[in-house]
Formats: C-alpha cells, structure tokens, sequence
C-alpha cells in the first residue's frame, strides 16, 4: 500500500468516526467556557460578529472553523468542521503555532511558507488579539469545584509535569539530531554542506578553465589546418 | 442456521410483503411492517409522537449512546449555512438542528422550525426558548408533502429522522424541491443501510430486542419503538432515496454513509 493510499485511509477513517465532529464539539464547549470565565471586561468581540477564521493544520485532516455571534453584548462561539463560508484562512502546522506564540514575526514565517493567509487577514489578527486579551483565572476556577488545597496540589503538579514533559521533548529532539546527523548520517550539518559546496564550485572553476583551453587549443589547430 | 439468522427471516418477510401490498394497492402504504391505508398513516404516526415527544430527547441519547449528536454536527457541517441565510428544519422535532442554525444564520436570518406533530412541536419551542433562541426561530405546524411557503423562499432544507415517517415521500422531495431557492440545497439525514453484514445482523439485534425493551422502560412506550424499528427497515437504501431525489428535480444528488451505513446523509441542489 502507497503512502497515498495510506492517508487516504486513514482520513477515511477519521471521517467515518465522526472525530472532526467530536473535536469540533469539544472546541466549542470549551471555547464558549473560556469567553464566559473571562474577567477582562475591556475584550470586546463586536468587531469579530459573524466572523469566520479557519485554521487548516498539517497534522489534522480536517479544518477547524471558529465563528463568532454576538447576540446582547454576549459573545457566542460556534465551532465546525468544514471551510466554507471562512472571512480568513490560515493554513500552517502546529509547530509554525508554536512560533507564532513564541513572537516569531509573520511575515518572516508566510516568506518561508510555512504559513499561508488567504482572505482578510484583519479577522486572524483580531482574534488572535482577543485570545490574548483574555484574562481567566483558571486556578480559582478551579478551587472553586475542587477546593483551594486540592487545587494548589494539582497545579504544582502540572507545572512539574510540563516542565518534564518540556525538558523530556527537548533532549528526545537532540537524541533525534544526533542520531540523523552524527550516528546514520541521513543528514547532513551546516558546515559540510559549505564544504561540499566550496569544492562543487572549485571543480566548476577547474571545468571552466579547462574548457576555455581545450577552446583555444581547437581555434588554434583549426587555424594552422587552414594556414 | 443461526439464531440472528432465525430472528431476521421472518422479519425480512414480513417487510417484502408488507412493501408488495403496497404496490400492489395503490391506496395502501407501510406503518412499519403493517399494511395500512394511506389516510391512516398520518395519524398513526401522529400517536408515536405524541406519546414520546416528553422523552424523546432522552431516548435520541439512550439509543444512539449520543452519536445522533456527532451525525447532527455532520449535517450542520455540510449545510454550508451562512449569516443571512433561510432555513427550513422539516420535521424538526425538538429543535436539535434549529439550535444550531439560528446560532450561525444570525439575526439577519431566519429559521423555520416545521414540523408535523404539535405534541413534537411545542417540546421544540420550549427546549429553545430555554435555550434563549427566540430571535430568529419561527415554528410552523406542516405536513412535508404540502408546505405552506412560497417557491423559493429556502436556501437550505434540511428534514433530519423524519421522511421516513412521511407518506408520500416523492410528493414530500416536490415539495421541498419547490420552496428551495435556486443553488439552494436539500440534506436528509436518515437512518439507512448499514454497509457491513455483520454490523447489520448486530444492528437488527440491537433495534428489534433491546431498543422496543429500552422505550418500554424509559417511555413507558414499547410499542412505539418497535414501530421505530421496522420503519427504518421499510425506508429506502441510499441508492433508492438517490434516485427519488433525481426524479424530484435535486442535481448533484449524493450521499454519505455515517457508522457504516446505520445513517446516510443525503444532499441534493436545486438550480
């Protein structure tokens, strides 16, 4: 079975599963909580009224739209899983996400294609704005169902753990490299590739000069021939 | 021969005579596996509804383990709905559907909750009222094969675990073909045929001895969910409900088998 086919199948199942729709239910419950948790009063979402962002990760077969109904001053956030319809598409993955998070500059990242816009880029702008601009106090949220000792426990808990979790993804990365570069050399580093590239431009030197030779010596037999 | 497979002849009997009865007799139809007149049909229809209208969300639940939540999302997800958009919810029931449209159509929208069965009807408008959906949601008591509405007032129809309860079925696709507005599209979500032997034989087993067992118990109603049952088996196989959408007029017909073919979406356009 090709790769193609593979994917084909695998979509075909995700599909047949009903995932998009799983996920897109669980995005909307929980985006509609985060809205409703919000303490920042300032965060106005009328410019974003029947908005629509689509987001079209690498990793998911499927796209993920977020749509915004603003009915009373009560922001409502509906969540489905197909692209018609979208104000703004972005199509990227998650780890060019990742740098957007980490303030990575935009238009460096659609320069290297690693993102690609279509449609009114004000849209993606605002709601990203806006999930900034959100303030929820997710861990008196938190105490409130589950208590203040409960809740202090668990969140120290989860630090440590996405700290693991964080230090554990980094050295699995480097063990990656090391392994790629250094023990199978499937890849090759910087400094070799500009070594490799120095020497293909000394033997295109050498070619040339070479064939500047051979070319006067062919002139130069060509004329003795007719002298 | 085994036991699934002594459990299903019968039945598979009763469905083949039942179906040439009504061929054979024009003024006949299927109430289930039963030979009824035509004229009876809606009635009797009428009285499973009204009597599990109060629980009927609760059983959408119990029945289908939630999954008619997910195979709702899917038809939303395919209507292509947008603000500013008509939209006509057929035998709407308890509003799952009009939910969600009036949520995406927006105030400069319009949605129209129909629905045959008052009973059905009035569960609707209070579950949306709860809900705080009162902007843009109209509730309108019809019977699928007269709508009372101009031609091409809809963008899009949807008529979601009800045609099969309709007793003209081609005279209901017309009839919807007519309301719909030019490059308005028409999405029927039905139960169907699964794709699968094996999940089918499981499936029977499931609809005709734990599912009249499990009204019985929660809607005091056995009787109406036996009928649920057997009216699934007499509703057209995918290709069939295809072709009665081609022959009603709808272009670009095709359909979408969902768990295996225990429902198929349906979509159709109107040009």
């Amino acid at each position: 079975m090709t790769q193609q086919q593979k994917s084909t199948r695998t979509a075909k199942l995700i599909e047949d599963l009903l995932l998009p729709q799983l996920s897109t239910a669980i995005l909307e419950w929980l985006s509609n909580n985060a809205v409703s948790l919000n303490a920042n009063k300032q965060v106005s979402f009328s410019s974003l009224h029947q908005k629509t962002l689509t987001i079209e990760l690498a990793e998911l077969p499927f796209p993920i739209s977020l749509s915004v109904n603003v009915v009373e001053n009560i922001p409502d956030m509906i969540v489905t899983a197909q692209h018609e319809n979208s104000d703004c598409t972005i199509t990227t993955s998650l780890k060019t996400l990742n740098k957007i998070r980490a303030n990575e500059s935009l238009t460096q990242l659609i320069k290297q294609n690693e993102l690609d816009v279509h449609g009114d880029i004000k849209v993606a702008q605002h709601f990203a704005q806006i999930a900034q601009a959100l303030d929820i106090d997710w861990q008196s949220e938190l105490a409130k169902h589950i208590g203040d000792g409960p809740t202090y426990k668990l969140v120290n808990l989860g630090q440590q753990v996405s700290h693991s979790l964080r230090a554990k993804v980094k050295q699995f990365d480097a063990d990656v490299s090391e392994f790629v570069v250094h023990e199978k050399r499937l890849i090759v580093t910087n400094s070799q590739l500009r070594y490799f590239n120095q020497q293909v431009e000394e033997v295109a030197q050498a070619t040339g000069a070479l064939a500047e030779r051979v070319d006067k010596l062919i002139a130069l037999n060509s004329y003795e021939k007719s002298s | 021969m085994s036991s699934t497979e002594q459990h299903t002849q019968p039945r598979d009997e009763a469905k083949n005579n039942t179906l040439r009865n009504a061929e054979s007799d024009k003024s006949t139809t299927h109430f289930g596996y039963k030979t009824i007149q035509k004229d009876d049909k809606i009635s009797m229809v009428a009285d499973v509804f009204h009597s599990v209208a109060k629980q009927y969300d609760v059983m959408n639940d119990l029945m289908s383990f939630g999954i008619h939540r997910l195979w709702k999302r899917f038809t939303i997800d395919a209507s292509g709905v947008r603000p500013g958009n008509k939209v006509l919810d057929l035998a709407g029931g308890t509003g799952d559907l009009t939910a969600k449209f009036s949520r995406l159509v927006g105030r400069n929208g319009k949605v129209v909750l129909a629905d045959i069965n008052s009973s059905m009807l009035n569960v609707g408008r209070d579950k949306l009222r709860d809900k705080g959906l009162v902007q843009n949601i109209e509730y309108v008591q019809a019977n699928a094969e007269t709508l009372p509405f101009e031609e091409n007032t809809f963008d899009v129809v949807t008529i979601a675990f009800g045609l099969r309860n309709v007793t003209d079925k081609d005279k209901a696709l017309r009839s919807i073909f007519s309301v719909l507005k030019p490059g308005g599209r028409l999405l029927v979500l039905e139960f169907s045929k699964p794709e699968q032997e094996l999940l089918s034989k499981a499936y029977d087993f499931y609809s005709f001895n734990i599912l009249p067992k499990m009204g019985e118990i929660v809607a005091k109603d056995g009787e109406s969910y036996q009928y649920l049952a057997e009216s699934i088996r007499m509703h057209p196989d995918q290709q069939t409900l295809k072709t009665m959408m081609d022959n009603a007029g709808f272009e670009q017909t095709s359909f979408k088998n969902l768990t295996g073919g225990v429902v198929a979406l349906h979509k159709g356009y109107k040009f």
